[in-house]
């Protein structure tokens, strides 16, 4: 029931909800912006949460990244270009709506799946995160590597088309995070004579760098062209309860498979909507509709990719494994309020926990309002916001944003290296995402990593005598092997990327 | 086409992975042992190499994105001189300079517009970042315009 107490500081809290009320409405614009990310926003914003207390920093930018999951269907609709890679399936069927007057239709059928799908998911969380903290206080180095070692490999091989590429990604961020002061010996690495780089590289420049000056550098390549709003309005254009009746079969559904996927560590709100795009399409009673603009078309990915949010928290919270790009961000916010996150969080901060979770409730009803009678004027904004006004200005915003998070220009240097950096691997197939989570996975994993050797008299060979830390190892190089495999198969000639 | 695509990404990868091992080998303070500081980056340069190795010898899945580097050079370079700038001659100037470069970069050609971006961008940066938030401002060591303007 902690989680009564933390709505009840939430809504005691008028600062708090009017943080949370912006974190709606930023992340449903950013989302609804083609080209630019949640998690983009969310990487530029965080210098300025350093000042905020804890909890309102940690509800603003989690606010920010559920709103903006769903933000990204408005530009799916009526742009046809989705505003995440988490909407591309809601414009399958989203834009035909549109095409045909039905915008309003198709962008209400969105915000109310979207909600739903997104309670589901923070509810199965704040029901069963309990029980899995307490299962991860009672592992030890050996497990919690054996865990970090599954996470590496299946976010490398699973996030992207290809598992070399997501290893290579991830392997350049193991890389570069043991940049600096050995945390055992305190021997520096890969410094090389660099004073600066003794601290090691500091984790919000390079994500400003890979999220923020990555993507600014892609859109100067091809700026996007204004987007065209497909006008729908009149009688036919509102939502009924004879209308979406159909779509709650799929939506339940729905929730429960991006709930589900929400808590694989990589596997993100993307393949979640696909999935359940699929799904649904497998089971609908009227599947020749599918992609030329049924309603159920729309609601069953918004429904998946929302439900995503609250459990990928899972993972991030009960173990410190971040298993999306904004939880490897939210990962910098604990950090720099001195929050260590894992097991012990639910001893030390339990009711920072189950706030951010009553945050979370409160962002998804205040998302919804504002979707549900302003996504079409949200829209209609964008659309006059021409890209060549937008992208500068994030380019220098996310400069300065470097700069203020340690008032460092060595930080800036870090940031534009990183933005190179994330353009390079975007350009040429690599994975900026499983690079990040990498790095911020690092710590922990080398951390466990040293204590397990210390604890052994058999070297290596504790962690094949350990059933839990053998079996997640094993898990990992299954997944692999099944990637590998599925990859060879999807090319002609059969042979991996 | 696809071998072409794939083929320098993966040797510029085993190069990554090579010289990361090179430079995790001259890792000092190590003691012998089994295991120090040299493991995790030499394990990581290891898989670097190697993937790039599995990447190198497998076609592209699709070709890669038409692309314009030249614009990207430019940015990348103005960035690079936008921090040059900041620390010699202070945030504000360093701004108003390069907003009105970047603005153009992206295709803003009106030159009311682009003197406008060079005054009302550092201001607001500076009103949010450096006021608001209390973020103390990066000094010009040869000039700054906050000696002189009071801001």
């Amino acid at each position: 029931m902690e989680i009564v107490g933390g709505l009840a500081t939430v809504l005691g809290s008028p600062v708090l909800l009017g943080w949370i009320a912006l974190a709606a409405l930023v992340g449903m614009v950013v989302g609804a912006i083609p080209g630019l990310t949640a998690s983009a926003a969310i990487a530029m914003l965080l210098p300025l949460t350093f000042q905020m207390e804890p909890l309102a920093a940690l509800a603003f930018l989690y606010v920010i990244g559920k709103s903006g999951r769903y933000g990204g269907s408005i530009a799916a609709i009526l742009f046809n270009t989705p505003g995440t890679a988490a909407s591309t399936a809601t414009q399958i069927d989203g834009h035909p709506l549109a095409r045909r007057g039905l915008a309003g239709k198709a962008m209400k059928t969105a915000t109310v799946s979207s909600v739903i799908g997104d309670y589901t998911g923070d509810i199965l969380l704040i029901a069963f995160v309990g029980g899995i903290a307490w299962v991860a206080l009672r592992l030890g180095p050996p497990e919690l590597f054996g865990i970090y070692v599954a996470a590496f490999v299946v976010i490398g091989s699973v996030i992207g088309d290809s598992p070399a590429k997501g290893l290579a990604s991830a392997a350049l961020g193991v890389l570069l995070a043991t940049v600096g002061f050995d945390p055992i010996t305190g021997t520096p690495r890969l410094t090389f004579g660099v004073y600066d780089l003794t601290g090691g590289l500091g984790l919000v420049p390079l994500m400003i760098g890979v999220f923020v000056l990555g993507e600014v550098l892609t859109q100067v390549v091809r700026p996007a062209d204004p987007p065209r709003v497909a006008e729908g309005g009149g009688a036919r254009d509102t939502l009924t309860w004879a209308d979406y009746r159909p779509c709650l079969p799929h939506v339940a559904r729905s929730s429960v498979i991006g709930a589900f996927i929400g808590m694989l560590p990589g596997l993100g709100s993307a393949i979640a909507a696909f999935v359940a795009y699929g799904e649904g399409k497998r089971r609908a009673a009227n599947p020749e509709e599918w992609g030329h603009g049924a309603l159920e078309g729309v609601a069953a990915p918004e429904a998946a990719n929302n439900a995503v949010s609250g459990p990928s928290m899972a993972p991030l919270l009960t173990l410190g494994i971040p298993g999306s790009t904004i939880g490897a961000i939210l990962v910098g916010v604990f950090l720099v309020h001195g929050i260590q996150i894992g097991p012990t969080l639910f001893l030390t901060n339990r009711d920072l926990v189950y706030a951010l979770f009553a945050a979370g409730l409160v962002g998804i009803a205040m998302y919804g309002l504002m979707g549900y009678f302003g996504a079409a004027a949200v829209g209609r904004v964008i659309a006059r916001v021409p890209a060549r006004g937008l992208y500068p200005v994030v380019f220098l915003i996310g400069i300065v944003a470097a700069y203020a998070a340690r008032g460092s220009l060595f930080d800036v240097w870090v940031a534009i290296g990183a933005g190179a950096l994330g353009w390079a691997m975007r350009r040429w197939g690599l994975n900026p995402a499983a690079f990040v989570i990498a790095f911020v996975l690092t710590g922990g994993a080398e951390q466990a990593l040293r204590q397990s050797l210390l604890l052994s008299d058999a070297g290596a060979a504790i962690f094949l005598q350990r059933p839990v830390a053998l079996g997640f190892l094993l898990l990992g190089a299954a997944v692999l092997a099944l990637r590998a495999r599925g990859a060879r198969r999807s090319l002609p000639d059969g042979r991996p990327t | 086409m696809g071998e072409d695509a794939n083929r320098p990404v993966g040797l510029a990868l085993v190069a990554a992975g090579v010289a990361g091992g090179l430079a995790a080998l001259s890792i000092g303070g190590w003691t012998g042992g089994e295991w120090g500081p040299r493991t995790v980056p030499l394990l990581a340069a290891a898989t670097l190499a190697l993937a790039g190795v599995a990447i190198a010898a497998s076609p592209a899945a699709r070709p890669p994105r038409a692309a314009g580097e030249a614009r990207v050079v430019l940015l990348l370079a103005l960035a690079v001189l936008y921090v040059l700038g900041i620390d010699r001659i202070g945030y504000l100037l360093a701004t108003g300079l390069a907003a009105p470069a970047a603005f153009a970069l992206f295709g803003v050609r009106k030159p009311l517009r682009l003197v406008a971006t060079a005054v009302a961008v550092p201001l607001a940066l500076h009103l949010a970042f450096f006021r608001l938030l209390g973020v103390f401002p990066p000094l010009g060591s040869w000039f700054d315009l906050l000696d002189w303007v009071p801001l």
